[in-house]
Formats: C-alpha cells, sequence, structure tokens
C-alpha cells in the first residue's frame, strides 16, 4: 500500500468518524428536543385550551350571576310586593313598559302571583315581542315550571339555564318579598337571556374564547351516543391538528345534561414549539456542523498535512537518497518534534553513512593494497633470488683459469701429463660453464612465470577499476568544505580560500571519496601552484553554476587559484598520464591524470583553463546534477 | 643455550604455502650436485695453478620444507621428539587454507623454546610488537619483508645459530 492511500486512509477514516459523531449529535439533540422541550409546549397547550373552556363556562356563569343579582335587586320590593298583592295596580304603569327588557339587557320578565298564577308576563325573541307560553316552558307540563313559578320561602331560588322553544335560556327566579327581604313569599319574579347567536358573539368578544355551544341532544345525534354516557362537567379533550377543543357539559335547572360548552383552541403553542424546535435543531445541527468541519480543518492542518509532508519528504528522500535534505517543518507540536526528531536522525544516518562509506573505502583500499602488495612480493621473491643465481651464473667464468690453461697447453715445453690434466681441466670447466648456463636457463624461466603472475595480479586489480562504484546525491559544499582540509593547517592562514555561498543549493549525482579525492587532489594543486609563485597573497577560490550539456543537466564546479599558471600548449596537456609541469603544479604527473579519469567514471569531464604562466589557473569539473533533489 | 658444532649442518624448516618460493629456498640452503663438481673443479685448479682461497667457511643447511603452518607445528614436535630439534624455523605469515604463520610460530615456540624463528612475509596485519608478546623472547625472533635475498638469508641464520 502506498503511503498517499494511507494517507487517504487517515482522512476517510478522520471524516467518518467525524460524520458519525455528527450524526449521532444530531439525532440526541432531536430525541432530547423531541422528548423534553414538545412534550413541555403541548401541555402548555393543553393548560392553555383548558384555562380557555374555564373562561368560556366562566362566562356564562357571570352573565348568570349578573341575570341574579338584577333579579334580587327587583325581587325584594315593596312596590312589586304590593302588586303582586293586588293593591298596587299602579305599578306596572309606573315601572314596567315596553323598554324595561331592553334597559335591563334581558329577553324575558315574568310576574307570578302567589299560587303559581301568570301575573305579568313580557317575552322578546330577536326584537319581537311574543307569547310567553309560546317557550313551552312554564307550562304545568313542563317539570322546570314549578321550580321558576312557586317559591316556598324567602330563601328558595332557582338560577340556571333551561330549555325553551327558542333556544337555550340563563334564567334567575326569586321570590317576591318585602324591601327587607322578609316573607311571606308574594310571588316569584323570573328574569331570562336567551343563549341566542348574539349572546355567543358577545361572549366570544368579551373571552376572546372561540367558543359555542349546542344542546346535549344534537351532541348526541351528531355523535351517535347515549345520552345517558354523557355525564355533567368536562368531557375528554379532542386534539386535532389545528385545534384543541375542550367541552364542557352543563346542566339544567333540573340536573339534567343539556347544554354542551365548547371552546376552540388553535395549536398555535405546539405550533411555536415546533418551530422552536426547528429553530433549535436547525442551530444545533449548523453549530456541530460548523464544530466538526473546523475540527476537520485543524486536523487537516496539524495533523494530515503535517504527516502528508512528512511522508511526502520519506519519499522524496526514498527516491533521491540524499539523507542531507531536510524537511524543516516549522512547527512546535509533537508532529513538529518528531519531524525535526526525524530531519535529525536522517542528519545522523547521513553522517554516519558518510563516514561509514569513507572508511569502508579506505578499509577496501588497505585490503587491497595489503593482498597486491603480498601477492606481488611473494611472486617478487622467486625472481630477485632467480635473477642473482643468473647473475651469478655469468660470472662462472670469473673463477675458472680456462685462458691459463689454454696457455700452457700452446707451451710446447709442457710436460705431457700436465698436458693431459690441463685438457681435463679445461672440459671441467666447459662442462662447468654449460651447467651453470642450464641453471639460469631454469631460473630465468621461473622469473618470467613470476612476471606472468606479477601481470596477472595487476590485470585482477585492473578489473576492480572497472567496478563502477556507487553514485549518490551530494551537496557540492558539503564536500566542497571537507576537500578544502587538504590544504597544510600551517600554510592556510596565508591563503585567502573563498567558498561560494551558492554551492549549498547545488547537488550532483556523483561518487562520494570519488569526488573528495578528486577536489582534494585540485586544491592541492592549486595551493602548490601557490607555494611555488612564491608572491605571498595566495587566494583560492571555490565556486559552482549550473549548465546544460546535451540536454542533460550538468553542474560545473570550478577551483580557481591564483598560482603559477601554464601556457596554452600545455592546456591540453595536463590530465595526461605522466605529465608533469612546473607551471601546472602536479610534481608526479600522476594526480590529475587520475582525477580526469575517475570524473570520466562518474559520468562527467574536467578541464583546465589558464591565460598563461603567472596568471592562476582554473580548473573545472562537470558532474551530472542530482535528481529528485 | 644451545651451542653448534662447526661442522653439523644447520637443520632448518621452511614452511611456504608459495611452490616457486620454497624452490628458492631449497637453492639457496642446500648443497647441489653443481656445488660438489665446482668443488672438483677447484681442486683439480689448486694442482695446476696458484692456490685459491677455500669455501670451507660456506655453511651447510639441512633443509626440510613444508606449505603449511598445521605441517610445520607436526615436523618441529616430530623432531624434538626425535632429539634433533631443528635450529632455525623459517615461517610464512599467511599460508591459506590452514593456521597463519604467527599461530604456528606460537605453538612451535611453546614446544621448542631454544629455537630460531624468522618470519618472512609479503605483507603482515600483525605489528611486529604483536609478534614478539605472542613469540617470545625477542631475540630469538626475527622479522624479514619479501622479496629477499634468500642466499643473503642463508647467511643471516648461519649467523643466528653461531652467535647462539
Amino acid at each position: 500500500m502506498s503511503s498517499k492511500q494511507t494517507n487517504r486512509s487517515l482522512q476517510n477514516k478522520i471524516s467518518l468518524r467525524l460524520a458519525l459523531a455528527l450524526a449521532v449529535f444530531t439525532i440526541g439533540v432531536f430525541l432530547i428536543l423531541r422528548s423534553v422541550i414538545t412534550p413541555a409546549f403541548q401541555e402548555l397547550e393543553l393548560e392553555a385550551a383548558h384555562s380557555d373552556l374555564i373562561r368560556a363556562q366562566q362566562a356564562i356563569r357571570t352573565d348568570i350571576d349578573n341575570l341574579v343579582a338584577i333579579t334580587l335587586d327587583w325581587g325584594p320590593w315593596d312596590d312589586m310586593y304590593e302588586y303582586v298583592a293586588g293593591r298596587n295596580p299602579g305599578f306596572v304603569r309606573s315601572n314596567l313598559d315596553r323598554s324595561t327588557l331592553s334597559n335591563l339587557g334581558l329577553d324575558m320578565l315574568v310576574i307570578y302571583e302567589l299560587g303559581g298564577r301568570l301575573k305579568w308576563a313580557q317575552l322578546q325573541v330577536d326584537g319581537e315581542e311574543r307569547a310567553v307560553e309560546e317557550l313551552g316552558l312554564l307550562g304545568s307540563d313542563n317539570p322546570a315550571a314549578q321550580l321558576l313559578t312557586q317559591h316556598a320561602d324567602a330563601t328558595s331560588s332557582t338560577v340556571g339555564i333551561v330549555d325553551t322553544a327558542y333556544g337555550p335560556m340563563m334564567i334567575s327566579s326569586q321570590p317576591i318579598l318585602r324591601n327587607d327581604s322578609s316573607g311571606p313569599v308574594a310571588g316569584a319574579l323570573i328574569m331570562a337571556q336567551f343563549l341566542n347567536e348574539t349572546r355567543l358573539e358577545r361572549l366570544q368578544e368579551r373571552t376572546e374564547v372561540d367558543m359555542t355551544w349546542m344542546l346535549v341532544e344534537e351532541y348526541v345525534i351528531d355523535g351517535e351516543r347515549e345520552l345517558a354516557d354523557i355525564p355533567v362537567g368536562e368531557l375528554p379533550v379532542r386534539i386535532s391538528d389545528g385545534l384543541v377543543t375542550n367541552c364542557v357539559v352543563l346542566a339544567d335547572i333540573l340536573g339534567n345534561p343539556y347544554l354542551l360548552v365548547s371552546s376552540r383552541t388553535p395549536r398555535v403553542i405546539s405550533g411555536l414549539g415546533q418551530q422552536t424546535v426547528g429553530a433549535a435543531m436547525l442551530f444545533l445541527v449548523a453549530a456541530g456542523v460548523l464544530t466538526v468541519v473546523m475540527l476537520w480543518y485543524f486536523m487537516k492542518g496539524t495533523i494530515i498535512g503535517p504527516i502528508e509532508a512528512l511522508t511526502g519528504h520519506m519519499d522524496k528522500i526514498r527516491k533521491s537518497g540524499d539523507l542531507s535534505d531536510k524537511l524543516n517543518l516549522a512547527s512546535t507540536d509533537e508532529i513538529g518534534l518528531l519531524a525535526a526528531r526525524y530531519d535529525k536522525l536522517n542528519s545522523e544516518v547521513h553522517e554516519t553513512r558518510a563516514a561509514l562509506l569513507q572508511q569502508s573505502f579506505k578499509a577496501g583500499k588497505a585490503d587491497t593494497a595489503a593482498e597486491v602488495l603480498h601477492n606481488i612480493r611473494n611472486a617478487m621473491t622467486p625472481m630477485i633470488n632467480g635473477l642473482e643465481r643468473v647473475a651469478k651464473a655469468f660470472k662462472v667464468t670469473d673463477g675458472l683459469h680456462v685462458k691459463q690453461a689454454v696457455e700452457e697447453l700452446s707451451n710446447p715445453d709442457v710436460d705431457p701429463e700436465k698436458a693431459k690434466k690441463f685438457v681435463q681441466y679445461l672440459d671441467a670447466s666447459f662442462d662447468r660453464i654449460v651447467a651453470v648456463h642450464a641453471e639460469a636457463s631454469d631460473d630465468l624461466r621461473v622469473v618470467s612465470s613470476q612476471a606472468h603472475q606479477v601481470e596477472g595480479i595487476m590485470a585482477d586489480q585492473e578489473k576492480f577499476t572497472n567496478v563502477a562504484p556507487v553514485s549518490e546525491n551530494l551537496v557540492v559544499d558539503e564536500v566542497i568544505e571537507e576537500a578544502a582540509q587538504v590544504i597544510p593547517k600551517d600554510a592556510s592562514a596565508g591563503i585567502d580560500v573563498e567558498v561560494a555561498e551558492e554551492l549549498a543549493n547545488y547537488r550532483v549525482r556523483a561518487h562520494r571519496i570519488g569526488l573528495l579525492q578528486v577536489l582534494s587532489n585540485l586544491i592541492l594543486n592549486a595551493y602548490e601552484s601557490i607555494e611555488r609563485a612564491k608572491h605571498g597573497d595566495g587566494r583560492i577560490s571555490l565556486s559552482a553554476r549550473s549548465t546544460v550539456i546535451d540536454d542533460t543537466e550538468m553542474v560545473q564546479l570550478t577551483v580557481r587559484d591564483n598560482g603559477t599558471g601554464f601556457e596554452e600548449e600545455v592546456r591540453n596537456k595536463v590530465f595526461q598520464r605522466g605529465f608533469t609541469s612546473k607551471g601546472v603544479g602536479d610534481t608526479k604527473g600522476l594526480g590529475l591524470h587520475w582525477c580526469a579519469n575517475a570524473v570520466a567514471g562518474m559520468g562527467g569531464r574536467i578541464f583546465a583553463d589558464s591565460e598563461g604562466e603567472g596568471h592562476g589557473a582554473e580548473f573545472h569539473v562537470l558532474l551530472p546534477a542530482a535528481q529528485g533533489g | 643455550m644451545a651451542t653448534h658444532q662447526q661442522d653439523e649442518n644447520i637443520r632448518v624448516l621452511i614452511a611456504d604455502d608459495d611452490e616457486y618460493i620454497l624452490r628458492a629456498y631449497r637453492e639457496a640452503f642446500a648443497d647441489s650436485e653443481s656445488t660438489q663438481e665446482i668443488r672438483a673443479l677447484d681442486a683439480l685448479a689448486a694442482e695446476l695453478f696458484e692456490p685459491t682461497d677455500s669455501d670451507d667457511d660456506e655453511p651447510h643447511f639441512d633443509v626440510v620444507a613444508c606449505s603449511q603452518g598445521d605441517d610445520a607445528i607436526a615436523l618441529a614436535e616430530q623432531a624434538a621428539n626425535d632429539g634433533h630439534p631443528f635450529d632455525v624455523i623459517i615461517l610464512d605469515v599467511r599460508m591459506p587454507p590452514g593456521i597463519d604463520g604467527v599461530e604456528a610460530g606460537c605453538q612451535i615456540r611453546k614446544l621448542d623454546p631454544d629455537v630460531e624463528i624468522v618470519f618472512v612475509t609479503g605483507f603482515s596485519d600483525v605489528p611486529l610488537e604483536e609478534l614478539q608478546r605472542r613469540v617470545p623472547p625477542p631475540m630469538k625472533l626475527h622479522y624479514f619483508n619479501k622479496p629477499l635475498s634468500f642466499s643473503q638469508l642463508a647467511q643471516d641464520v648461519a649467523s643466528m645459530v653461531r652467535e647462539h
């Protein structure tokens, strides 16, 4: 799995959890509002609706109470008392006329004598005067008539609602007494008001309650209920989509369920509750979404972003292999600390790797040198001893007396016996010379064989030199600073070494140790050239620039000195094997040749410039620019 | 301290893994047939011509050669057990695939405290101080770098034996 996918996975996990938290939060808020706020509003609404019913009921009772008050005002009155007793015939003329009902706000006023005989009556229905008998109320067949028309004593009273042919009516019947409310009872005074549309409108206006009423009989018929099932008092509340309907059954003066008074309350409060819940939900969800979004961006900025940067940096280093590249994350939190430690660790690994590389290179070189030395010295030992014997063989005649023996034999006076021994001596001498030469020939074969062995050792070494060293991305200034250490400490004070700041911006693809040795060689050459110039103002400048050669991005490193320099004709020879020039500074003629080969092995090239002897020199090293770094 | 009689041959054990080097050792240390012929020739010359200097002082060696450190230890042990220990043992330092010359010299020193041990090597990873520590005493330890003249070495070996 790639790191990018991992990051996406982390983002997805965080997003999913945040979304889940938001969903849980929203559902929780909704349930709390539904279970607490909405029922509270509904309760409030039911209380308000019940209050409307109470007010409607109370308004009817207040009207009845007013009716009772008027009746009680008129009933204990000597003039009426006398009239009912037949002793005040002018009473009607003086006190009762057509305007009396309207003045008192009554629809009916009836006066009964003791014993239930009608004395005086007036009834108005919708502004028209009607006969009391049309009501069907006070007839002997109506059980309510006796309650209304006859009172046993001064405390007797009949108040309530009665059924008439013209609809329900509020009624109050009081005994007719003396002014001081003393008896005996002379008759009954009845005052009444219709519960008609006009009164309903007044009551609605006064109570501001949408109230209405209907006869229980009609309610029973409409609702298909039994009359016996309808009790006096409040009925269960009815709740529809837009209304709360409360009902109360009022009894007539006989105590029977008669009038159903209803109040209809619009469901404003629950609507308001729903709006409140909706607004609260909207606000809380918006706040939740805002919080989640802010949290997400915060996590993106402080966690996911830095982790992506860290991962990207790791990928970059993995591709480039350049451990010196730092992330430098500008953060001081835990991830910033992690990035800083990662940078530090990389830096340490980078330094360790460089040291290890250098150490292993040196160790490898030492091992190789030891092995080569051992093998070559071993091969040279038989060669030297063989050649020693060959040299000795060629001197074999030095110890012989061949010439003297020949001279003795050429003497005619020589003793024949002695001459014979001289001949033996000459034979033996020649045998000795032949034998020594044969041994010398064997020794030379050994020498030749060992020479071939040395050649084989060198051929093996040549194979190793063809093994390309591992290239890596290198920051130029680090290598150059290390290479500049080649200048002797006691001499560096007299030589000004300028290292251009922009070197830190260049990275090359090269073998670290190889490049280090090339630059060390060039800087050492520059130093030696300055030493030879002896002008006392030595200066070595190290710089770099980018260039493109054959569509390849290259970095050109330049080592410039103000030493002896060299002439134009030398320029193309300075890198030749064995070439040495006092002006160029390579005293052995090997260093620059090796540098040229090493740079070529790193995919680059090297060249030199000088304006002539005494004008210093420039050595340029072209190397491929680092990729991905 | 052992002494060596002038008329006795010097007993030398040589261990080196290179056959050409062993051959060069043998030729430098051993009395060859040609040397006897030269003596006969010299005798005839002495009879016919003016007398010349004699080579009687030239040392003579009994040389035993091997190519591995283990063999050298075994031969040294055998010689010591037979009552004819070697006077000088010449060891190459590197003798793959067996033990190196330093280890062989270390074990031989335990077998024969008097023998002169000579290390001859093309290159040694072991510093001289360590050699002296592992193969004491220093006066019986000698060290030569290849390449070298074995005839000169033979003279040096003879000197070692005579001095002790």
